[in-house]
Parts: structure tokens; sequence; C-alpha cells
């Protein structure tokens, strides 16, 4: 997996691209907590290059989410791929997740 | 002359999580094998990870070093993984879901298992461990899918 970092004024974009399970999570944690402690808002995480999903790189997704709400801040979501899709369906965070079709109406304030 | 069963493959693996594209590798090509299409091997490959990546986080704890036993069999239309390892033994009356109206992190693996599989089975196995069995026949879709949310309300 590969996260790539924009920082695009108040919000951050994230693309990234690769497998999302219990090994490669901790680093996309990691840059979404960076992003977390500078108080960014919005935060967009870009998926179109992410194939596959697990439980883990969900829950690092919830966690990020829990994290900005306590700052009033927004976690959105853009270009899922439809296996990831159907994951989020079937986790029942569809509607949880603000969830995108690009990234210019992603990184919107 | 030794022989083996052209529909099983038996592997052991440690339980570091780096190992778990190789597990979604090996799978997936099973049940292609096995005649699943590619959009029927995105669940099983998912439930397979979530299977390995059980053990590692709560059998095993986190350590890396550990020993999981996979074995697939995967002759045409159906697959069966069974997932072994050497941790405590848990009933698996334990072993529940999270409510999927609770967003937390965790808790989702035992979820996305039970709906994308037609049968997830906890055993006690003769090493005194678990042994994991997911099973799935082909042309059979996930037995629990919720509704996208907008059509619940």
């Amino acid at each position: 997996m590969n996260v790539k970092r924009e920082d695009h004024g108040e919000a951050v974009l994230f693309v990234v691209e690769g497998h999302v399970d219990m090994h490669t999570s901790p680093e996309l944690r990691q840059q979404l907590r960076s992003a977390l402690d500078r108080r960014s808002s919005p935060i967009v995480a870009d998926l179109g290059g992410v194939p596959f999903i697990d439980s883990s790189g969900l829950a690092t997704l919830i966690e990020a989410l829990q994290g900005i709400g306590k700052y009033g801040g927004k976690l959105r979501l853009v270009s899922l791929q439809p296996s990831v899709r159907n994951l989020f369906r079937l986790s029942n965070l569809t509607s949880i997740f603000d969830i995108r079709e690009s990234r210019e109406d992603a990184l919107r304030p | 002359m030794r022989t083996a069963e052209p529909d099983v493959v038996e592997v052991h693996l440690a339980s570091h999580p780096k190992l778990l594209g190789l597990v979604r590798a090996l799978v997936g090509e099973a049940a292609r094998l096995a005649g699943f299409s590619d959009e029927e091997r995105e669940p099983i490959v998912l439930a397979a990870t979530e299977g390995v990546t059980n053990v590692i986080r709560h059998g095993y704890r986190g350590d890396t070093t550990r020993r999981i036993d996979l074995r697939l069999h995967a002759p045409p239309g159906s697959l069966q993984l069974d997932i072994e390892d050497d941790a405590p033994f848990v009933d698996p009356t334990d072993i529940r879901s999270r409510p999927l109206d609770e967003v937390r992190p965790g808790g989702l693996g035992v979820h996305l298992m039970r709906s994308t599989m037609d049968a997830v089975e906890y055993r006690r196995n003769d090493r005194g461990g678990t042994t994991l069995t997911l099973r799935k026949r082909v042309g059979n879709p996930p037995l629990v899918e919720p509704p996208p949310a907008e059509e619940r309300r």
C-alpha cells in the first residue's frame, strides 16, 4: 500500500493505493492521525486505487471519523471501487461516511 | 510414490500480517480454479483475510512468530478453507459480531465472515487450539446482506 499526501489549504488529500489490511492499515492510521493532529478539514481519502479493504482498514477509517468529529471537522471518502463500496454496505457504513464521487467535490470546505 | 489430491492445498505460515496478501492470492486462485466468478471471489478472499487476521490479532495476540495451518479444499463448485491455530480454544458462543448500529472500530471481522460465507464454524482441534472452517458454494449469494441505509428508513 502507498499513501500520498497533498495539502490543499485547510484540506488534506490522501491518495491511497493498494490493499488496506492489518499489515498496511497502521501506515494509513499514522497518516490520518497527522492530519487530525493539525486539525485539518476536510480530510479526504481517495480510495480509487484500493481494490481491497478489510475490517482493519474499516476500523482505521472509523477511528479517523470519530477523531475528526471531536473538533467538528469532516472526513470524506472518494472514488470507492465496487468491491470496497460493497464492503461498506455489508458493514452498514454507507450512511455513516460521507462518500463523494470526485476529488473536487470532496475537497470543498 | 507420494501422491496428492489436485483439489487440496495445505500450507503453514507464520502469524505475520505481511503474509495476508499471500493468503488472499492463494485463496483467490483456488476459488478461481473451483469456478467462482470474479464477483464471487472478492467476499471469499475477504472472509479468508478476516479469519487469519483474527487468529493473529486475538488468538496469538499479535505474536508474529506463531504457526497457522491453512487447508483449502476447492473441487469444482465449492471451496472450504480450514484455518487452524494452537492458541487457547475460544468458545464459539463467545465469538460474536458487534451490533452493526454501534459505530466503533473493531468487531466487524466475524460479521463479515458470516455475511459472506455459507458456513462459518469453529471447533477445538487436536492441538487444543481452534479450527475455523469457512465454506462457500458457487452461485450461492451472501446469506446476509443488509439493505442500503436509505432503503431501511
